[in-house]
C-alpha cells in the first residue's frame, strides 16, 4: 500500500480525521483490484479544502477541480470513458455549500461515481465557520453568535436526490470505512459515503468516539431508509439505502464509449456530406 | 434595390409557421440553383406577438438579406404596420382582408379561407408558399409538389388550402417576378450548423450545454446527431457544470466543446480559468446577443468581445477567434479545436445571432476540416506539465500505468500542489512560452480575410463582415474590407500596414470595443465608426448610404 502514496508533504494537522480515510482508501485499492478492477482505470477527483489534500498524497491519476466544481468534472469524465472508475472526494462545504448542485444532480442522474464526503462539520482551510452539517449555534469566525441555521441531513438529502447507495462511515472505524469504499465503488450507480471525520483543532475524538453507533440493519426499502435517516441520530454509521437503478451513460448512449468507440475522420465525413445533402 | 436581387418577407404571429415559409422559401430559390440568404427576427415568446422571416436569393453570392422586399406576405394587421416601409418600389404586399381593409396592396381573406381547414394555424405558412409560388412564375403542380415534401401534416388540405389563395392572387400578381435560374443546387445551412459541423469534423466527441438563445440551437443539432456521431451530448443542469464536466472529459482525452451566449459565459468564467490552469484544451463557442444581463434574448450585438478577451481571472493564454461567414464557421470551428489541442489552452470562437441562426446557401469543402490531435507521450517517467522548450506538455490519457495529475493549484511538473516561489515562477513561465509560440504559428495560417482593394479600408469582425460585403456590392463601393479571424492573439503583422490609411470600422457595440481593440493593439485610428446597437442585422442599403456619407 505504499507505493500508493505520492512524496508530497503531507500538511494535515497531527491527528487529523483525514488520515483515517487516506488509509482506508489505500486499503480498499487492491481489495478493489482482487476484484479484478485495474489500478490503471481507478481516477480520483477533489475539490478543494482539507479533504482535497488527498489527492496530493494518492499516487492515482485524477483531476484537481474548483471549489465545489469536482463533481462535474467527475461526471464528465465518465461520461467521455465510462470504462473508467470514478472516486470523487469531497468536503461538507465542497460538496453541499458551493457545489451542492452538482451533487444532487449527479444523484439525480444515477451517475456511476463513488462520491466520499469528509464530513468535519467546519470549515477547517478557511479558519473554522460554520458548515453545510455543522450544528445549529456553531460559533465561527463568520458566525460569532453561533450559526442560525440547522444542519442538512445528508442522508435524506441524498435518499431523495436519487443515490442508489447511501452510507456513513466513520474514520476511526477504518476496517468498517474501508469495507464501505470497496461496496460504493462496486456498486453500479452514484455511491454516497459521508465520512465522520474530525478536524482536531474544531473538534476531539472522544466526541465522535462516544456518541458513534452502528446500524443495526440496513433498511430494505426506500421508506425504511428514510425512516432510519430521519429517525438515527447523525452519528450513525452503515449503509442506509441501496437499490439498482439505470445509470446515466448507460441511458445516455447505451453501451458505446465516445472515447474508445470514436469513429474515424472519414466515417464522419462522410455522414457530414450526407447531411449536407439532405439540406 | 438592386435588380440582382429578390426579396420575400413574410410577417405574423409566433406559431403560425413564420419561419417555416421562409425556408421552404429559401429551398425553393436554392433548388433554383440561386444563392439564399435567410433571417429571422423573433421575439422571446412562443405564442403571438409579431415574428418575421426574410429571405433575399440572387444568381451570385448574397450575403445578407435585405429589408427592402420585393414581396411582402402580412398574416396580421401588426405586420403590415411593421413593414409599411420596408415595400421595395414595384414591390407586392399582401395583406390579411379579414383584418383589414383599406391599406394598399392585395387583399386576401387569410383567416376565412384557413378557418375552413383544421391545423388553423400553420396553414398561413403554406398561404405564404403559395402567393410566392404565384409571383415567381410556379405552375400549381410545382407548389403542390413543394407543399407535399414540406408539410406533410394534412397533405389535402394543405394543397387545397394553397390552391385557394394562389386562385385569389394569381389574376393580380401573378409571374410578376420570374426568377432566373442559377448554377446549381447548394445546400441551406445555419451557423450553428457549420459550427456544429466543423467540430464533428475535427474530432469532437463530447458537448456540453445549457439552453441559452442563441446558442441553443448547436446543443439541439449535435443531441439529435449525437448517435450518429457517436457523440455524448448533455443538457447539465448550470454553464457552471458544463464547463467543469467539459473539462473533465478533456482530462479523457475528449475532444469537448460547449456552447453559451454572453450570460451563461459569464457563469463559465471560473471554469474558463480553470482550463487556463489545468492547460485543458476546451473550445467555448460564445454567440453574443445584446446585453448586458438578461438583455434582448433572440436579438443580435457584438458586445461582449472585451469580456471574451479578458474573461477568467489570472494570466494565461486563451484563443478567440470570430468567422465572417457561415462558410468560415466550418473551418474555424475545426480549426479552434486542433489549435486548442495544440496549445493545450481554452479557446473561444466569438460569433452572434445574426451569424448562428441566419441560413445561406453555402459551398463547402468538407474534408478541408482540420483534425484535432495532440502532442503525445512516448514511454515512461509521465509529468503532465513537464516544461518543454514550446511550454507544450506531452499529453497522456487514462487509463495507463503513468500516473497522470492534472491541477487546479499551482503545481509542479508531476501536477502535485506547490506554493514554492521558484516553481511557481518557472511554472507561469512554462505557461507563458505558448504566447510566443502561437504567436510563431498563426503566422502561418490564414488570420486575416481581405476582400477588395483601394481606401478606404473598412475594418469589421464576425457577422458584420458579411453585411459590409453585401453593402459594397449594392453600393457599389470600392473599398478593402479587412476582417481579422483571429482576435486573440490578434495578428499585428498582418493590420500594421493599415496604420495610415483612411480606416472606417463598423461593428455591433456601443461603446466601440472593436475600434478599441484595433487601436490599443494594432494602433489603428479610425476616421470614421458605425456602430449599430438596436439588436437588429445592419441591413445592406442603410450601411451602404453611411460608408458613402463618411467618405
Amino acid at each position: 500500500m505504499e507505493n500508493l502514496k505520492t512524496s508530497a508533504e503531507i500538511t494535515w494537522c497531527p491527528g487529523c480525521g483525514n488520515f483515517g480515510i487516506f488509509t482506508a482508501i489505500r486499503n480498499a485499492i487492491p481489495k478493489l483490484e482482487n476484484k479484478g478492477i485495474k489500478r490503471d482505470s481507478i481516477i480520483i477527483t477533489a475539490g478543494i479544502g482539507c479533504h482535497a489534500k488527498i489527492f496530493d498524497y494518492l499516487n492515482l491519476s485524477g483531476f484537481y477541480g474548483l471549489h465545489g466544481r469536482n463533481t462535474s468534472n467527475s461526471e464528465g469524465i465518465k461520461i467521455a470513458n465510462p470504462d473508467l472508475k470514478i472516486i470523487n472526494f469531497s468536503g461538507d462545504a465542497n460538496g453541499l455549500a458551493e457545489g451542492l448542485a452538482h451533487t444532487m444532480f449527479a444523484a439525480k442522474r444515477n451517475q456511476d461515481i463513488t462520491f466520499i464526503l469528509h464530513n468535519n462539520s467546519v470549515y477547517a482551510l478557511t479558519t473554522g465557520q460554520f458548515s453545510p452539517l455543522a450544528e445549529k449555534g456553531w460559533k465561527g469566525p463568520s458566525t460569532p453568535k453561533g450559526s442560525y441555521e440547522e444542519p442538512f441531513n445528508s442522508m435524506t438529502l441524498m435518499i431523495e436526490a436519487g443515490a442508489t447507495f447511501v452510507a456513513r462511515g466513520f474514520s476511526g472505524d477504518i476496517e468498517h470505512l474501508t469495507n464501505l469504499i470497496v461496496q460504493g465503488v462496486e456498486h453500479e450507480g452514484f455511491s454516497f459515503i459521508e465520512v465522520l471525520q474530525p478536524a482536531v483543532p474544531y473538534h476531539k475524538w472522544a466526541e465522535y468516539r462516544e456518541r458513534v453507533e452502528y446500524l443495526e440493519n440496513e433498511p430494505e426499502t426506500y421508506f425504511k431508509a428514510i425512516k432510519a435517516a430521519k429517525e438515527k441520530h447523525k452519528f450513525t454509521v452503515g449503509v442506509f439505502y441501496r437499490t439498482l437503478r439505470p445509470i446515466y451513460h448507460k441511458e445516455l448512449y447505451g453501451e458505446h464509449n465516445p472515447i474508445t468507440k470514436r469513429l474515424s475522420k472519414e466515417t464522419r465525413l462522410e455522414k457530414i456530406r450526407k447531411i449536407l445533402e439532405s439540406k | 434595390m438592386k435588380n440582382d436581387v429578390f426579396t420575400f418577407l413574410i410577417g405574423g404571429k409566433a406559431g403560425e409557421g413564420v419561419k417555416k415559409a421562409g425556408s421552404v422559401a429559401a429551398h425553393i430559390f436554392s433548388s433554383k440553383g440561386r444563392h439564399v440568404f435567410q433571417m429571422d427576427d423573433y421575439m422571446s415568446l412562443i405564442r403571438g406577438g409579431h415574428n418575421f422571416s426574410v429571405v433575399s436569393t440572387s444568381q451570385r453570392w448574397i450575403s445578407s438579406h435585405y429589408m427592402k422586399a420585393n414581396l411582402i406576405v402580412n398574416f396580421d394587421k401588426r405586420s403590415c404596420e411593421t413593414h409599411i416601409n420596408d415595400v421595395d418600389e414595384g414591390g407586392i404586399v399582401i395583406f390579411n382582408s379579414d383584418e383589414q381593409e383599406d391599406v394598399e396592396g392585395i387583399g386576401v381573406p387569410l383567416s376565412s379561407i384557413a378557418k375552413k381547414y383544421p391545423l388553423k394555424s400553420l396553414m398561413y405558412g403554406v398561404g405564404a408558399v403559395a402567393v410566392l409560388a404565384s409571383v415567381i412564375d410556379f405552375k400549381k403542380e410545382e407548389m403542390n409538389q413543394i407543399i407535399k415534401a414540406e408539410y406533410p401534416r394534412g397533405i389535402e388540405d394543405n394543397i387545397s388550402f394553397a390552391s385557394e389563395i394562389y386562385d385569389i392572387v394569381n389574376p393580380k400578381c401573378g409571374s410578376k417576378f420570374p426568377l432566373e435560374r442559377g448554377d446549381y443546387k447548394r445546400p441551406i445551412i445555419t451557423g450553428n450548423e457549420a459550427i456544429s459541423l466543423g467540430a464533428v469534423a475535427s474530432g469532437l466527441d463530447t458537448y456540453y450545454g445549457y439552453p441559452m438563445t442563441p446558442a441553443s440551437s448547436i446543443l439541439h443539432f449535435l443531441a439529435k446527431q449525437a448517435e450518429n456521431f457517436g457523440l455524448a451530448v448533455v443538457h447539465a443542469e448550470s454553464e457552471i457544470a458544463v464547463i467543469n464536466m467539459a473539462i473533465g472529459s478533456v482530462f479523457t482525452g475528449a475532444k469537448s466543446m460547449v456552447g453559451t451566449s454572453g450570460g451563461g459565459f459569464a457563469l463559465m468564467t471560473e471554469g474558463f480559468s480553470l482550463a487556463g490552469m489545468t492547460e485543458t484544451p476546451l473550445l467555448v463557442i460564445l454567440s453574443q446577443r445584446p446585453g448586458p444581463a438578461t438583455g434582448v434574448p433572440t436579438y443580435t450585438e457584438q458586445a461582449d468581445l472585451s469580456f471574451a478577451l479578458s474573461a477568467g481571472h489570472g494570466d494565461f493564454l486563451r484563443i478567440v477567434a470570430s468567422p465572417g461567414t457561415i462558410e468560415e464557421a466550418y473551418y474555424l470551428t475545426a480549426e479552434m479545436l486542433d489549435l486548442v489541442w495544440k496549445f493545450q489552452t481554452p479557446g473561444i470562437l466569438l460569433t452572434e445571432k445574426h451569424l448562428s441562426e441566419s441560413s445561406i446557401t453555402v459551398d463547402i469543402e468538407i474534408e478541408k476540416a482540420k483534425w484535432a490531435e495532440p502532442k503525445m507521450h512516448q514511454g515512461e517517467n509521465y509529468k503532465r506539465y513537464l516544461d518543454t522548450e514550446d511550454g507544450i506538455s506531452p499529453m497522456l490519457f487514462p487509463p495507463s500505468k503513468e500516473v497522470i495529475k492534472w491541477n487546479s493549484y499551482e503545481h509542479d511538473e508531476f501536477g502535485i500542489t506547490t506554493e514554492n516561489a521558484n516553481i511557481i515562477e518557472k511554472m507561469h513561465d512554462k505557461r507563458n512560452k505558448k504566447i510566443k509560440v502561437i504567436q510563431d504559428y498563426l503566422k502561418n495560417l490564414n488570420t486575416v480575410n481581405v476582400y477588395g482593394n483601394g481606401e478606404p479600408i473598412i475594418f469589421s469582425y464576425g457577422s458584420t463582415t458579411m453585411s459590409v460585403l453585401e453593402a459594397l456590392k449594392y453600393g457599389n463601393i470600392e473599398a478593402t474590407v479587412v476582417q481579422p479571424i483571429y482576435l486573440n492573439p490578434i495578428p499585428v503583422w498582418n493590420l500594421e500596414s493599415y496604420r495610415e490609411k483612411e480606416n472606417i470600422v463598423v461593428e455591433m457595440s456601443s461603446t466601440g470595443q472593436f475600434a478599441s481593440l484595433l487601436k490599443e493593439k494594432v494602433g489603428i485610428s479610425p476616421k470614421a465608426e458605425l456602430r449599430q446597437y438596436n439588436g437588429r442585422p445592419f441591413d445592406p442599403i442603410d450601411i451602404s448610404n453611411k460608408i458613402k456619407e463618411v467618405l
